[in-house]
């Protein structure tokens, strides 16, 4: 019952992050899946870890990927010391936020970090000489990496995704299958009961917070890398609706729902789009379809499908006989 | 002989809500490695001692002392740290998860910053696994460790409960009402699980089961109106005429 490090779902991701360049039709739509499947991954760890609803994980990819285009175009640095640094950022920005939005609950935290996320979209905006302002930071280049790998073709930029997304995948489910996620868990089913065992919970959200953010702000350096410039869209409130959209199709309740979430949405989107422009009403039911009858997402479903022929099957060998 | 000094010790503890005074003037001493008892009808200030002596709602006059150390003013969780760890009269547990679960962030509650570990499995804190499975027979719920602690029957919750208040390895557990709303079969095991912790521990034990409050404790201390009306062992308060009338007074049959 309790999430362990590595599960079958570790070799799952891994099999499916080198398959997917070929299985999709283009190697531009599975760089997007793994950079939106990053993006969707913290929000789920808030969500189905700690049990909070952040409306913010937006901003903090907008900013991780501002952050990343300007390291990259203006301060001339190279595409390692970029994402860790804009990963870094990122994550001190939600620890920051984290720590004024934690001493709410429910839907008052709900609604501080959907205010944050506003303030970073104006922020860009009103910043329009540095970031470039509706028109976006435009001409970021993607330098070598320190190994002498040249980021010049869409195969050499997924591979350098492929290994963020994994490390990011692997990161989560390592912390959620520890004493520190226990713990996460433990104020996800009870705060009150977790606090009165002598755990300090609000630090523990923080952590939690800052960790997400982190994980979000890599996702906008790699959305930086994949794209070569960085569209205002990606700081707004937009964005981080699109990401919660994800992670509840997928299902929130671990780190593959988040994966299987981002992909079929991404894939979904590419597809739907070219059938019908208005293709966001068809997300929309299914988004309700979804919320209605199966709570635990696509993932959470397939899990309890196999649960389900595997208890059906022990019977039946009896039956058989 | 000269008596030890007390572990538990309140003076003229008082505890007003607005103008309601639901404790006034209380004075306890708990001896180390008994079971000590509070007793009273309904509203006589038990669960408010408690919380007075938890530090869950600190008194409004009068003194509390831990081991000869003054707590009066410490929050609760670091009389905790003291050995000090209580059980609630409502059971407050983690439903979604397994019962060695429950058991087990209790465990590593008790552990500190440990608790902060984000790089490798909780089962590598050394020591939790093997204090998780002492609780987990210590309070007969071995064969339902992976159970989901919600599922489990009353009985069992309580059972749960009362594990997690010994998980931090207490010197002191407060057990307030363990046995509310048991079935016989239960409240026998649990009886003999509370009398098995003392002298090992001193439990300090709120309940209205008269009979097995009779049966088990060393000392008993009435509570009625927010005041103590008596005190001493079972077989004095079980002739105290004062004791008689509080209940007769207000619960008719209870004891």
């Amino acid at each position: 019952m309790e999430p362990r490090f590595p599960d079958p779902t570790s070799l799952g991701l891994l099999l499916a992050v080198a398959a997917l360049p070929f299985v999709l039709p283009t190697v531009t739509l599975a760089s997007e899946a793994v950079v939106f499947a990053t993006g969707t991954l913290s929000c789920s760890l808030l969500l189905g870890g700690v049990g909070l609803l952040s409306f913010g994980q937006g901003l903090f990819l907008g900013a991780g990927a501002y952050a990343s285009g300007l390291l990259l175009r203006d301060a001339g640095l190279g595409t390692a010391a970029a994402v860790l640094l804009s990963t870094l950022g990122a994550a001190a920005l939600a620890g920051l936020v984290g720590f004024i939005s934690v001493r709410r609950r429910g839907v008052y935290f709900v609604m501080l970090t959907l205010a944050f996320a506003q303030m970073g979209y104006f922020a860009v905006l009103a910043a329009g000489r540095v970031t470039g302002g509706e028109n976006g930071l435009t001409g970021v280049p993607r330098p070598s990496l320190p190994g002498g790998l040249a980021l010049d073709t869409p195969g050499a930029v997924y591979a350098v995704l492929a290994v963020l997304c994994l490390s990011a995948f692997f990161l989560a489910q390592r912390v959620l299958a520890s004493p520190f996620g226990s713990v996460l868990a433990a104020i996800r089913e009870n705060e009150a009961r977790a606090e009165a065992l002598g755990y300090g919970t609000r630090a523990f959200k923080v952590a939690a917070f800052a960790l997400a953010g982190g994980i979000a702000g890599l996702a906008g350096a790699m959305h930086t890398l994949f794209l070569g410039f960085v569209p205002p869209n990606t700081i707004q409130l937009e964005m981080s609706e699109r990401l919660i959209v994800m992670a509840i199709i997928g299902g929130a309740g671990s780190p593959a729902g988040a994966f299987v979430g981002a992909l079929f949405f991404v894939v979904a989107a590419e597809f739907l789009a070219e059938l019908w422009p208005r293709w966001l009403i068809l997300i929309g039911l299914l988004l309700i379809a979804i919320v209605l009858f199966m709570p635990r997402g696509i993932w959470g479903a397939a899990q309890e499908l196999l649960a389900r022929r595997r208890a059906a099957a022990v019977p039946g060998l009896a039956a058989d006989a | 002989m000269p008596e030890p000094p007390p572990l538990l010790a309140a003076e003229g503890l008082g505890v007003r809500f607005g103008d309601f005074r639901a404790l006034g003037g209380v004075s306890l001493r708990v001896r180390q490695g008994g079971i000590h008892s509070v007793i009273g009808p309904n509203g006589a200030g038990k669960t408010t001692l408690f919380n007075a002596l938890t530090g869950a709602r600190p008194p409004t006059e009068g003194a509390v002392t831990l081991a000869g150390r003054e707590v009066t003013r410490m929050p609760a969780h670091r009389r905790a740290r003291l050995g000090m760890s209580r059980s609630f009269q409502v059971t407050n547990l983690f439903a979604e998860l397994a019962v060695r679960e429950n058991l087990r962030l209790a465990v590593q509650a008790a552990r500190g910053r440990s608790a902060w570990a984000f790089w490798h499995a909780p089962s590598r804190l050394p020591g939790v696994a093997e204090a998780v499975e002492g609780l987990l027979s210590l309070t007969g719920l071995a064969a339902r460790a992976d159970a989901r602690a919600g599922s489990l029957p009353h009985g069992g919750q309580r059972a749960l409960e009362i594990g997690m208040a010994l998980a931090s390895d207490p010197k002191l557990v407060l057990l307030d009402e363990p046995l509310a709303g048991m079935g016989v079969d239960d409240v026998a095991r649990t009886k003999a699980l509370i009398r098995g912790l003392a002298p090992a521990r001193t439990v300090l034990l709120i309940e209205h089961n008269m009979g097995v409050v009779l049966d088990i404790s060393d000392r008993i201390t009435v509570l009625a109106r927010g005041r103590v009306i008596a005190e001493g062992p079972p077989a004095a308060i079980r002739a105290d005429p004062g004791v008689r009338e509080a209940y007769l007074g207000s619960t008719g049959a209870a004891a």
